[in-house]
């Protein structure tokens, strides 16, 4: 029993006392230790690449290694992510993390290859840019999902993938895809009439109306505003939809024509009480901001 | 007899809020009718609705708190000052949920509500205060048009420098987060920035009513209830967010809070939490919050960095670091501009000659009804006593549900 | 207007401009962002296609026309490939100045956190390993070839220098190479040693009559950020105007942001110098239909722009494509977002024509509110001057309205008298007519009693006495001979004595009613007891 405490707390005595950077680092380059030691061993040092340019390249080097155990390689790629925050620290080891970025776009595990086109995406990197529409417009070429490709796009207003996201909701590959071509397109102030018609439409997902709800209150509030009222009335539409529509005119709704809207307002009154748990719980945020 | 009682030294209802360092107050008789001496005695005490805050008085600048404070009134409308504070680990859950008497005898001379209003852990707000925020977030982004585009722009790419990777980072963002939080407070005075605690498990927080829930491809979804289901940044809607955890645990690998505050009992060697778990924090995730360029399109940025701050301010009383004169609470080797205690801090300095950034977006910080620093151009050293420990007209008007006023 | 060329294609085409010196100059056009070849690519595009024209013309000798694409770049450019480009390009110049070093320091500072490797080997190649360089490693060899004339950069240098920890180790050298290429050479004693080429001294120019035959604009609508509803003509004419263009969605904060951010405060240096009023400014979005009148007024607001009836932010209602053309902007869209656009600002004139424009380089902002001074004080100096002529016409016709109207004969007896005046002169000019003789001597005498009666009534005899010297001048020059020089003076003197007496205004008396101008003729009756007014003549009962 004595003994059992006094392991216990020498272990918490040992657990408690940081290990230096220097131990981390060994840790997680080498490959004798185990991938759950080196993976901790990743997080402990993420600020050493900065201070040490044979870390970095240590670093670099288990992030390209495709020999490396997938889980350390990711860890790899997080724990110099993480120093990527401090910038003026990190000034001096972009130029060889973004080379090695582009390097590991096209690796084979396609978890590495979503992480790092999301980082680069995220820079605006034409290099990541070009190699996902390549994969949109030529499925053998795509390195991540059509769904997930466009979302990367996004982050970029200014990429050229407005063509190919119109053809997506035209044609979808799968419900997710729809859903992320329509947020790329609410980039684009002339796609406003695409989000109106699919807002009122009744045979779209509850995601892709409240999809093209958010997009079409953000080009023209005049026509959410529209359609949400003639939602709100329609006794056929759904609860979710409603709700959304709900939401949305308490939010930002022309306060003066929302006063004025008695139909409205007597007609949110009344599915205060008779809606669904959703409907009357926005119902009575709208009956609070514009009265009964 | 009738007196008023002013907190924060105004009667604007806006001013009645307090946390847990003090606040200054002042009382004075309006109407004497009932007095025979040319002072009274008035007895001051609080009264808490059910789950609702409390509040402790003290006469003067120093000296234990109490439950009740008894004041010597001059009845010809002298004001007399005296402090309140949120009593420790009694928060407000709603506006003016607190109830301060003052009484002449057994007659009701005056009350007035206040509200504790504290930075509190994200994943125990209540339903309704969970709302309030998520409607304060929703009416600053305004769909993409609103105030907060300005906040957005203060954290991308080209501006980092001014935040990031130098002892700066840690007063930067207790400035940045204290100005948002007063915007949203212009919107609703209840509204306080909750902190996302990354080394715990926050499921509350990860939901389709508060800060959504992902998909397998990261975007994130909310309740046809929530108005978030409508922000916008860079023009885009929505938010992209992918934890590499589940989110009823937390995200591996972050340094605990006991640990973070084992870094070091001096600056420089505490501010390495800007790597781990600050860094770490960020890049559990895919998605907008995980690059330094987008995170902050992620509201869920703003509970991170408030996380961030309390442990900042957690080591600050455990060490005693609210001075800026003792060396050990800054680093003060000569650092980039920005960066040192006597420099102003940029955007809200509004300079944009180099190296400072080009453009200044959203102008000087946001002032309060309740407090008058930092004041609209801070330095770095006025992000230090925050509680006015070291100075009471230093306090920045905020406190953390955990760290208390000593 | 899209036109389908490939990037491939659009690369070899560049390539084979470059390689032909009587082609080199098309490669402008190239760096135009109006250019068609840019409509409908995305921004990324967009910068590989400039970044290879750029790398083009750093294989070429840069020109003088060229140097502003490169300047530029290096102004407001955050891409890694086009700065490292125009780095590059820079070093193709055949004189390095001074004037640029300023150019490649404030790269430097724009670039250095976004540092990334950059390669030409090909068109369209990123870097990821070998054979890359990187923009601060080109501006690095740049300041290096500037050598002495980087001087003026050399302590900014220094301090990037003192911070070794930040910096990569392999740029250490490259610092130090231009710090000892700085230090070590003379600068070369040339004119263009501290100035830029002349093409670009005079940021900006007269374009008014460049722009002739564009587009008209003044029924074009704008909505403000009021909403309110403006033409272009309502807006920009009456006075000078400045104007920038902008968008909320441009993500280079060394192009929209800090134009607007400029824009606030050369309204604060028109308000100090009281012309606010005089000088309107105006905020125009590229992208109208994102940008609503919520989201500019925002935009605006945030940089601290003054907004009321003469500073506004504007979006075109219809017409953008009118504006387009009208002003030539640098601008090209990806659907109905701006992929790439420069810097540009200008000044109208009261008639809402282009009289100068700041293009490209980021414009100061006193030199603009100079500019658009200059042009208010010209159009008033032009008002002034036509005034003054309108006034000296004014007064010139009004001087010869009046002698015409005094020459004019009123009466038969005006008649008369010119008859008089003339016909004695001329009067060995007519065939013989013996008959003629007495009857113009009448005509004289008429014309004497006419001026005495006139001389009389106005109380002046000057007239008269002109009139009857005059006469007997005429009379002795036919009488005497060789006194037919003299019949002019006779002549003049009578002409002299019918102005006189036809300008001389009887003195306005006190009738009840201002009698200004009254007509001699009604002298006549005075006496007789008549008074007239303006408006009737009564028979005075005084």
């Amino acid at each position: 029993m004595t003994t059992k405490l006094k392991a216990t707390k020498k272990s918490k005595a040992k657990s408690a006392k940081p290990r230096s950077t220097r131990a981390a680092m060994s840790v997680a380059t080498s490959d004798k230790e185990t991938v759950k030691a080196r993976v901790a061993a990743m997080a402990e040092v993420p600020l050493a690449v900065c201070e040490s340019d044979k870390d970095l390249q240590s670093m670099l080097s288990v992030l390209r290694d495709q020999a490396q155990p997938i889980e350390v390689r990711l860890a790899a790629l997080q724990s110099i992510q993480a120093a990527s925050f401090s910038v003026v620290a990190f000034e001096s080891c972009r130029s060889d993390y973004i080379a090695t970025l582009r390097k590991v776009a096209t690796d084979p595990d396609l978890e590495m290859r979503q992480r790092v086109l999301g980082i680069l995406a995220r820079e605006k990197d034409g290099f990541a840019q070009r190699k996902l529409l390549e994969g949109l417009e030529n499925p053998e070429k795509e390195l991540v999902p059509p769904e997930k490709a466009l979302q990367l796009l996004s982050y970029d207003i200014h990429a050229e993938a407005y063509p190919i996201a119109r053809k997506i909701v035209n044609n979808p590959p799968n419900e997710e895809a729809k859903r992320e071509a329509l947020r790329l397109l609410a980039a684009d102030a002339k796609s406003a009439p695409v989000f109106e018609k699919l807002l009122r439409d009744k045979n779209e997902t509850a995601e892709i109306r409240q999809v093209s709800a958010a997009a079409l209150q953000g080009l023209k509030p005049e026509k959410l505003q529209e359609s949400a009222r003639e939602i709100l009335l329609d006794d056929s539409d759904y609860d979710e939809i409603k709700a959304t529509s709900l939401t949305a005119l308490t939010q930002f709704g022309d306060k003066d024509q929302v006063n004025k809207d008695a139909a409205l307002k007597k007609h949110v009154n009344r599915i205060s009480t008779k809606g669904g748990a959703k409907v009357k719980r926005t119902a009575r945020q709208f009956i609070s901001k514009y009265g009964r | 007899m009738n007196v008023e009682v002013q907190i924060n030294n105004s009667i604007n209802p806006k001013s009645q809020f307090v946390s847990w360092a003090p606040s200054p107050c002042r009382i004075r008789v309006t109407n004497p009718s009932g007095a025979i001496t040319p002072t009274v005695t008035i007895r001051l005490s609080s009264t808490s609705a059910a789950t609702g805050g409390a509040v402790v008085f003290r006469k003067g600048t120093t000296g234990a708190f109490s439950n009740t404070l008894t004041l010597t009134v001059p009845i010809i409308g002298t004001s007399v000052p005296f402090f309140v504070a949120g009593k420790f680990g009694r928060p407000s859950s709603s506006n003016a949920d607190v109830r301060i008497d003052a009484r002449f005898g057994t007659l009701l001379a005056g009350s007035v509500k206040v509200m504790v209003r504290i930075r509190k852990n994200a994943n125990n707000l209540t339903p309704a205060e969970r709302d309030r925020l998520v409607s304060a977030f929703a009416q600053i982004n305004n769909q993409g048009a609103g105030r907060f585009a300005d906040f957005r722009d203060m954290h991308t790419n080209v501006t980092s420098p001014q935040a990031h990777g130098a002892p700066g980072f840690l007063p930067w963002h207790r400035a940045y987060l204290l100005d948002l939080e007063r915007e949203l407070q212009s919107i609703d005075p209840t509204v306080a920035l909750p902190y996302w605690r990354f080394d715990q498990a926050s499921p509350n927080i990860f939901t389709l009513d508060f800060f959504g829930v992902s998909n397998s491809v990261g975007t994130v979804s909310f309740s046809p209830t929530n108005p978030l289901q409508f922000w916008r940044t860079d023009g885009v809607p929505g938010i992209n967010r992918r934890p590499f955890f589940g989110t009823n645990t937390a995200p591996p690998g972050l340094r605990t809070e006991a640990q973070t505050l084992a870094l070091g009992n001096a600056y420089p060697a505490f501010r390495t939490l800007e790597g781990n778990p600050h860094g770490s924090a960020h890049t559990s995730f895919g998605g907008f919050i995980s690059s330094i360029g987008t995170a902050a399109r992620d509201p869920l940025f703003f509970l991170l960095h408030c996380n961030v701050d309390r442990l900042w301010a957690k080591w600050q009383r455990q060490f005693g670091r609210f001075d800026p004169a003792v060396a050990a609470s800054f680093d003060g080797a000569a650092n980039p501009i920005g960066h040192n205690l006597p420099d102003t801090m940029w955007p809200w300095n509004g300079i944009t000659t180099p190296p400072r950034p080009p453009t200044a977006p959203g102008g000087s910080l946001a002032a309060s009804p309740c407090v008058s620093a930092p004041g609209p151009q801070p330095r770095v050293s006025q992000s230090l006593d925050y509680q006015g420990n070291v100075n009471a007209v230093s306090r920045l008007g905020f406190d953390y549900d955990d760290v208390p006023f000593s | 207007m899209v036109v389908e060329v490939t990037e491939t294609e659009f690369a070899s085409l560049v390539s084979e401009r470059a390689a032909d010196p009587k082609r080199q100059h098309e490669l402008l056009e190239l760096l135009r962002e109006d250019n068609e070849l840019y409509d409908q690519r995305g921004a990324a595009t967009t910068a590989r296609m400039r970044g290879w024209v750029l790398h083009n013309l750093s294989l070429c000798s840069l020109t003088d026309e060229a140097l502003i694409f490169v300047l530029e770049e290096l102004d407001t450019g955050t891409d890694p490939y086009l700065v490292a480009a125009a780095a590059r390009a820079l070093r193709s110049y055949a004189r390095p100045t001074s004037a640029f070093a300023p150019f490649v320091m404030r790269a430097i500072t724009h670039i250095r956190y976004r540092n990334e490797p950059v390669s030409f080997e090909s068109y369209g190649e990123y870097g990821d390993g070998d054979n890359v360089t990187t923009p601060v490693q080109e501006l690095l060899t740049t300041l290096r070839w500037l050598g002495a004339n980087a001087e003026p950069v050399l302590s900014e240098l220094e301090q990037l220098r003192a911070q070794p920890d930040r910096l990569p180790r392999t740029l250490l050298a490259s610092i130090d190479e231009a710090i000892k290429a700085i230090s070590g050479k003379e600068a070369v004693d040339n004119d263009f040693c501290c100035s830029l080429p002349l093409g670009l001294k005079d940021r900006f120019s007269w374009t008014s009559n460049s722009r002739r035959g564009c587009e008209p604009v003044e029924s074009v609508i704008f909505e403000d950020h009021n909403n309110e509803l403006i033409s272009f003509g309502d807006f920009f004419q009456g006075q000078p105007s400045i104007v920038v263009f902008f968008y909320t969605r441009c993500d280079n904060p060394l192009k929209c942001s800090l134009s607007i951010t400029k824009l606030a405060r050369i309204q604060e240096s028109l308000l100090e110098r009281g012309l606010a009023d005089k000088i309107n400014t105006a905020a125009i979005t590229y992208d109208p239909e994102f940008d609503s009148s919520e989201r500019i007024r925002g935009y605006g607001q945030n940089r601290s722009v003054q907004l009321n009836t003469r500073h506004r932010m504007l979006r075109a209602c219809d017409g953008i494509d009118s504006v387009r053309k009208h002003f030539r902007l640098g601008v090209n869209f990806i659907e109905s977002l701006v992929n790439r656009h420069r810097v540009e600002v200008y000044i109208l004139d009261s008639r809402g024509r282009i009289a100068s424009v700041f293009e490209r380089i980021h414009w100061n902002e006193q030199e603009v509110v100079e500019r658009a001074i200059e042009i208010l004080h010209e159009e008033s100096e032009e008002k002034s001057q036509a005034r003054n002529k309108k006034n000296a016409t004014a007064s010139t016709l009004g001087t010869m309205a009046s002698l015409g109207v005094a020459f004019f004969p009123k009466c038969p007896i005006c008649w008369a008298a010119y008859l008089s005046v003339f016909g004695i002169a001329g009067f060995d000019r007519i065939p013989y007519a013996p008959w003629l003789q007495p009857v113009l001597a009448l005509v004289m005498l008429i014309n004497l009693a006419s001026v005495w009666l006139r001389s009389r009534a106005t109380h002046r005899m000057l007239s008269f006495c002109f009139a009857a010297g005059g006469a007997a001048v005429i009379i002795m020059s036919k009488l005497s001979h060789g006194g037919k020089k003299f019949a002019i003076w006779g002549v003049l003197l009578t002409l002299a004595g019918s102005v006189l007496s036809a300008l001389g205004t009887r003195k306005k008396r006190q009738l009840g009613k201002e009698t200004e101008g009254d007509s001699w003729f009604f002298d006549l009756f005075r006496r007789d007891g008549f008074t007239r007014t303006k408006d009737q003549t009564t028979k005075s009962t005084a």
